[in-house]
């Protein structure tokens, strides 16, 4: 097989990676604000809980997790649910990064100073019409930086798919380099990964800079 | 009256920080409350603005009730639908001034009108446009607060204050945050809003100031109004150990 026919081959794992980095995105980042919502209720159950899980998440591996996803549902509970494994495979991204953009955002409105919510207060906003237009707008710009990693490891992490057998552009790599006995397919792979990322990197900073109107 | 603070008592933690105060401001008085650090004042004025609730007393707008002691001495306020009218007859001007960072000095003035009290984006901005005038800062409408100087961004705080035409406009410490140089461009628009009669209370450790452009002063320490009265009187011929202990301070 020589090069062109290697990466031919590899092309369809490079758009199911970018699947799975896009579908993780468009999920756990507004589920993270949620959660981050959520873990400032005033019931004290439901803090515990939105603790609890972010601490199990954020403390096992993420490649465990997808396996639990994926092997839980018939094992745990006897079901049966049919073509399971893309779907584990987006739970199981979703919801471990969600947990990491929860402890992003709360970051980031803690560090909003506490007057900007009392000149909202006398003026007479509610606390949504607060939170849309005076402190979201704010904490986006102030986390950034801290978005930017977790975006730059989950191009990286979507190549623990391979743990549910899910032919991302890693595991392709991984079959044609044993079949072919080729250390070349891991090179695209590793090209893929770095050009992704840069793009990733790039787009970042232009929301940076588009965002730095004001300090 | 515009405001009536009766009886008021605030405690944090089990220690008492307002412990009976009663003052009343009249449409167009310029009230002055002057006082050593941690006595109350600030408080004082979070509670009149709603920022902190109040432990016992009662607190009045326009002879309307906000906030009472019920029979059991506990602080009952009216409903978030009637607060939120309450929180309309007052403009606060907080110390460390708490401009929106990423609107433009025009858009932290129309902001609220527009969508708090419903006005027009058009009505809005020509008020915007006559305050900022006033200010001398007309030109810088569509600055960011960051390019601005403290005493610009404090002008802008007030202006922005005053775009939502309260009854009575309070100043915590307006100044306390500025260089020396700056602080005179603000103490020059409270004088001319005391010159058209804006009623105000303003907390403030500018005591020539307050001498010259309140019609009252209130002396407080240790939660309490130890002295008030008229400026003169008070600055000039204090009754009480503690107040001249304080004035004294500054007649260096």
């Amino acid at each position: 097989m020589n090069f062109n026919v290697m990466l031919q081959t590899m092309i369809p794992g490079m758009l199911r990676s970018f699947g799975i980095f896009s579908l993780t995105l468009l999920g756990a980042l507004p589920l993270g604000m949620i959660v981050a919502l959520l873990k400032k209720s005033r019931f004290v159950v439901v803090r515990g809980i939105i603790s609890a899980y972010i601490s199990i998440i954020r403390g096992t591996p993420l490649m465990l997790q997808l396996l639990v996803w994926y092997f839980g549902p018939f094992y745990l509970f006897r079901m049966n649910i049919g073509d399971w494994r893309f779907p584990a495979l987006i739970f199981g991204f979703v919801v471990n990064y969600a947990a990491y953009f929860a402890e992003i955002y709360r970051g980031g409105i803690e560090s909003i100073p506490v007057g900007q919510f009392e000149a909202c207060e006398v003026l007479g906003y509610t606390k949504s019409q607060t939170f849309m237009r005076i402190i979201l707008p704010q904490v986006i710009k102030r986390i950034m930086p801290a978005i930017t990693n977790e975006v730059i490891t989950l191009v990286k992490d979507t190549s623990l798919a391979f743990t549910l057998a899910y032919s991302e552009v890693f595991s392709l790599a991984k079959q044609i380099s044993a079949s072919q006995t080729s250390f070349t397919p891991f090179v695209i792979a590793g090209i893929f990964y770095f050009v992704a990322n840069y793009v990733v990197a790039f787009i970042m900073s232009r929301i940076e800079k588009a965002l730095d109107y004001y300090k | 009256m515009i405001l009536e603070m009766n009886n008021i008592r605030k405690h944090f933690d089990g220690m008492e920080v307002l412990k009976d105060i009663s003052f009343g401001v009249d449409s167009g008085e310029v009230v002055s409350i002057i006082g050593p650090s941690g006595s109350g004042k600030s408080t004082l004025l979070r509670c009149a603005t709603f920022l902190e609730t109040i432990d016992g007393g009662e607190i009045k707008y326009m002879d309307q009730v906000a906030a009472h002691t019920d029979e059991h001495g506990n602080a009952v306020y009216v409903g978030n639908h009637e607060l939120h009218k309450f929180r309309s007859y007052c403009g606060l001007v907080f110390q460390q001034f708490n401009l929106f960072p990423h609107f433009s000095v025009l858009k932290n003035l129309i902001d609220a009108p527009v969508h708090v009290q419903r006005r027009s984006k058009e009505e809005a901005t020509e008020t915007a446009m006559e305050l900022l005038a006033k200010m001398g800062l007309a030109d810088r409408a569509d600055a960011y607060p960051f390019q601005l100087s403290g005493g610009q961004q404090q002008r802008v705080a007030i202006a922005r204050a005053l775009a939502m035409k309260p009854e009575i406009l309070f100043f915590d410490e307006p100044t306390s945050a500025l260089d020396p140089e700056l602080t005179g461009e603000v103490l020059k628009v409270i004088r001319q809003l005391a010159e058209v009669k804006m009623t105000m209370v303003v907390v403030t450790h500018e005591m020539p100031f307050a001498k010259a452009v309140s019609n009252r002063v209130l002396f407080m320490d240790g939660g309490v109004v130890v002295e008030q009265g008229d400026p003169h009187d008070v600055f000039d011929n204090p009754q009480e150990e503690r107040t001249k202990q304080f004035l004294s301070v500054f007649e260096r």
